[in-house]
């Protein structure tokens, strides 16, 4: 079925229907607020400047906490000297190491940072010494007069170095973090069944996340000894996990309370633990509420990075473009401290999730890939939009276009010969039993883009000009969840006797609408209008333990505790109804704030009505709703088994112009398709999309985050560009709805997959447009123009 | 060196303040007088998000000295919706088009787009991205932005 969003031209392509038993009423009416592209409930705020962010809310008692850095990329702290800085009038507090009242150790899975070194830093951005002040130029003061005598070590910046025979030990136990094995069928076999193998290296960067709104913190210590920390965070709860043993103090007393986020990217989750932590151990020993926030260099010096990679790739097939074999190897660079790195069992880290898709949304019977998570001395790695995922699509999404060359058959080929489908099984083994259109978002991307017809037509784009037009292709998969211990979602819904509603959930909203596709999840659930219900905003002390907001899980699996909330009170309603109307509870229905008998949809209430009738008798109006996806499981030795439960699909297709004399590129058309299983807010998800896509456009061509010997020298925006309005082309959505048994009204994660196939597509058609191919990114003008040389020069005229 | 006090015109109504002679526009709107719809993204010229009008026309407030605005019209976010709270098309379209996301750029594109259309009331579209060129957006990937400005522009008579 076809239908196109009549308020918003919103294109959605209608695959399968979903399964409606699950419902109350066996034909329902046509969903009345999911699937509708609502209004976002914080627009007005927004567009008029009321909207709070932490940086807007009054600080006037507060004290100003700084963090003195280290100097070295790794070196011993020998001695430290706070005498003067403490001496300087309006400083409250100047303190080190063995002020740290609890843990000295913060990370979102390891906490291995420590929250002020005490013997050794790791990496220049390291936290030696903490200081609060009355304002924050005092406290600038104080910091330059802390002594710190270093002595400074070897350091080590590339993983592999890293991984060598004494090399410099980032941390005591060793460099390796982890070394993670994926093996399936045997790939000696797989090769030498090939009659065409191809072997390259492909290499990412570190990249800053650059969201606009520069972290900031508050930490106030409570009369009751409660520590509230407050500001933008992805996780609060991971957030309130790290700052409780830091203090020494049990969970329940600290308190983590999220304010509305100017942008996050994954960069969220790991900065406000890092800041939090440091803030309430100033907040804990001068009993003043302290407030930190960071100016933008800080930011892209202190805070978490994508991971950059290193990438090897060996793919075979036989002459008809089956792919026999892959086998990779990743060298995963964590940088200084942990974050995320793995927990076992069964899976975490950014190399794991890299490993278990590598080898791409493709069958084959073959793979083997080993990752290394490894330490350096550089910044830490974090989430950023795909962790790890956007870095292993360069990859395998590069190694399909080369291969196909040497086979001469086109891009598409040798994706509609080896592309999942139904039925497939994963690299680790997993079969894919339900919502699988990566297959269909290929052809409705090549039905609106007209691939094949412009892949054959690339060349100057006129006689005399020196720009060269192409066109790339890049397909990609991604999981919903996080697929780790402690994947559970809580929501509690409240109805009032007036028919209003209440919603808690700890599902953070940085900019991607979960404030409003959650609540409209439960407006349809209990059939009332949006406007009726009200998002408590996350509050460790208000609402229930929801996980981070991360791993595009936020509508999907907290949509299904929303559901299953919902679904607690909407009994009491039913029944209640079912007695005022004397109509079965089977025969009734909730819509758009009325209970209506199916057979006889004259015979209705008013939800208020039904809802005040409940009160008055007593009946539950309260519910509860706890969902968790199907335990992820991922076998140690052989990286086999079901490491997510469901995941997205999509192809991406771009044109780009390259100037052949310069290197520049720009990209100048752009269709992306998604299986998204349901779109709640189909305008919404285009948002998600269109940003995605930029996202990954400026993985492509400029972003890097420039480190030499362990120095960032690009920590402004004026020098880590991202994408412009002037950069960024119209890019045209296609949003198929493949449904996703397991998920609210059959809906998958879309957060982080709009950015993963983008690059890509984008290097693909590069190398299309001109033959020469970036393979260690950015593909910013110089490297492309040595790409066209290495290939042999501009193509002739 | 002393504070002095400046006189100007802040959306439309005359404000007298006391400033230090080193303050930065920015600065002086939000912690002075309490309008924190002017955001910080960089305080280094590079964002956008601290745009303000002077005099109608787009400045980074972020560099702009304090006492600059003396004498002048200042127009910021807050100053944009009608005093009866009115939208103003602009603000109409970017919550109709869904142009804002995590919003913080959002004051920065309105203003931005409020010079261009005082100024060319019905834009091209390469107008339009030229005119907001200076604000940086890391959430929308622009195109709901340029609908926005261009539903905005057809909105208007
Ligand atoms: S804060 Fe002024 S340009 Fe970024
Ligand atoms: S909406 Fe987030 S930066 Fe533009």
């Amino acid at each position: 079925m076809d239908k196109t969003d009549a308020k918003d031209q919103v294109q959605v392509l209608t695959k399968t229907k979903i399964d409606l038993s699950r419902l109350a009423c066996a034909a329902p009416a046509a969903n009345a607020v999911v699937g509708q592209s609502l209004q976002r409930t914080d627009d007005l705020l927004k567009v008029t400047g009321k909207l709070k962010y932490q940086a807007d809310l009054p600080k006037e008692d507060c004290l100003h906490g700084k963090i003195l850095r280290s100097p070295y990329p790794h070196a011993l702290i020998k001695s430290i000297k706070t005498d003067k800085a403490k001496s300087l009038p309006g400083v409250a507090a100047v303190l080190t190491a063995a002020d740290v009242p609890g843990r000295n150790g913060f990370g979102a899975i390891i906490p291995d940072q420590p929250v002020i070194c005490a013997d050794k830093v790791r990496f220049v951005g390291d936290g030696v010494a903490l200081v609060a002040a009355e304002t924050e130029k005092i406290a600038l003061e104080a910091l330059k007069l802390i002594e710190v005598e270093y002595e400074v070590l070897p350091a080590v910046f590339d993983p592999r170095d890293s991984l060598a025979e004494g090399a410099p030990k980032v941390h005591a136990q060793g460099n390796l973090i982890s070394h993670d094995k994926l093996r399936k069928g045997d790939v000696e076999k797989g090769f030498a069944e090939a009659e065409v193998i191809l072997e390259r290296t492909y290499q990412v960067p570190f990249l800053e996340h650059a969201y606009l709104e520069p972290d900031v913190v508050l930490a106030a210590l409570q009369p009751d000894g409660v520590m509230l920390v407050q500001g933008p965070m992805q996780a609060p709860f991971t957030t309130r996990r790290n700052v409780a043993p830091v203090l020494g103090l049990p969970i329940n007393k600290v308190r983590c309370v999220q304010i509305h986020m100017g942008g996050g990217f994954g960069g969220k989750e790991d900065s406000p633990i890092d800041l939090g932590c440091r803030a309430a151990v100033l907040a804990w020993h001068t009993k003043r509420p302290v407030y930190m926030s960071l100016e933008r260099e800080e930011v892209t010096l202190q805070t978490c990075k994508r991971h950059p990679m290193i990438m090897q790739v060996k793919i075979g097939a036989s002459k008809d473009g089956k792919l026999t074999a892959f086998e990779g190897v990743i060298y995963d660079e964590q940088g200084a401290y942990a974050s995320l790195g793995p927990r076992l069992p069964p899976a975490g880290g950014s190399h794991v999730h890299a490993m278990v898709m590598m080898a791409g949304p493709y069958e084959m019977s073959h793979v083997k890939v080993d990752a290394y998570l490894v330490y350096t001395n550089h910044p830490y790695g974090g989430a950023m939009r795909g962790f790890g995922a956007p870095q292993v699509h360069i990859a395998h999404e590069q190694a399909m276009d080369e291969l196909a060359a040497l086979l001469g058959i086109s891009p598409l080929e040798i994706r509609r010969i080896n592309a999942f489908k139904l039925g497939s099984a994963t690299a680790t083994g997993q079969v894919l039993d339900q919502s699988v259109g990566l297959r269909e978002t290929l052809e409705a991307c090549e039905k609106s883009f007209g691939f094949s017809k412009r892949f054959k037509q690339a060349g100057y784009i006129n006689p005399k000009s020196s720009k060269r037009r192409g066109v790339g292709v890049g397909m990609g998969w991604y999981r919903t969840s996080i697929g780790t211990f402690g994947d559970g979602c809580g929501a509690n819904v409240h109805v009032h006797e007036d028919g209003s509603v209440l919603l808690f959930t700890g599902i953070t909203e940085m900019g991607q609408g979960a404030f409003t596709v959650l609540p409209q999840i439960c407006a349809e659930e209990l059939g009332v209008c949006l406007e009726d219900v009200r998002l408590v905003k996350p509050d460790t002390d208000q609402v229930p333990e929801s996980g981070p907001t991360v791993g595009s899980r936020s509508t999907t699996l907290m949509g299904n505790a929303i559901i299953l909330a919902a679904r607690q009170v909407k009994e009491s309603i039913l029944e209640k109804a079912s007695e005022m109307l004397m109509v079965p509870v089977s025969r009734l229905r909730a819509s758009q704030r009325k209970i209506f008998d199916c057979e006889n949809p004259e015979r209705s209430l008013e939800f208020k009505a039904v809802a005040t009738a409940c009160m008055a008798t007593g009946k539950r109006l309260i519910g509860q709703g706890w969902w968790a996806p199907p335990m992820a499981t991922l076998d140690k030795e052989t990286g086999q088994g079901n490491p997510y439960h469901v995941y997205t699909y999509s192809t991406h297709m771009a044109e780009v112009e390259v100037d052949v004399e310069t290197g520049e590129v720009a990209v100048t058309d752009y269709v992306a398709a998604f299986d998204v299983g349901k779109a709640i807010n189909p305008k919404a998800l285009e948002g998600q999309i269109e940003g995605g896509v930029a996202m990954g456009l400026g993985y492509a061509l400029m972003e890097e985050v420039a480190i030499v010997q362990g120095y960032t020298k690009n920590l402004g925006l004026n020098n880590y560009l991202i994408p412009t309005i002037m950069d960024v082309p119209n890019v045209k959505s296609v949003i198929l709805e493949m449904t996703n048994n397991l998920g609210p009204y059959g809906a998958k994660g879309i957060g982080e997959m709009p950015n993963i196939p983008a690059t890509p597509a984008i290097l693909n058609a590069i190398a299309h447009a001109c033959g020469g191919r970036v393979r260690s990114l950015p593909a910013d003008p110089e490297k492309v123009f040595w790409a066209i040389r290495e290939a042999g020069g501009p193509p002739p005229r | 060196m002393s504070n002095l006090e400046i006189t100007f015109v802040l959306n439309g109504e005359r404000v007298k303040v006391v400033t230090a002679p080193d303050a930065l526009l920015v600065d002086l709107l939000r912690d002075t007088l309490g309008l924190t719809g002017t955001k910080v993204g960089c305080r280094e010229g590079e964002c956008g998000a601290c745009t303000v009008l002077l005099d109608g026309k787009p400045v980074n407030s972020c560099l702009l000295p304090a006492v600059k605005a003396a004498g002048r019209s200042v127009t910021t976010i807050e100053g944009l919706a009608a005093a009866d709270g009115t939208l103003h098309p602009l603000q109409e379209a970017f919550t109709e088009e869904g142009a804002a996301q995590c919003g913080f750029c959002t004051p920065g594109m309105i203003l931005n787009a409020k010079a261009l259309l005082d100024a060319n009331p019905h834009p091209q579209e390469g107008e339009i991205r030229q005119a907001l060129s200076g604000v940086l957006c890391r959430c929308t990937g622009y195109g709901k932005i340029v609908a926005a400005v261009k539903t905005a522009s057809q909105s208007r008579k």
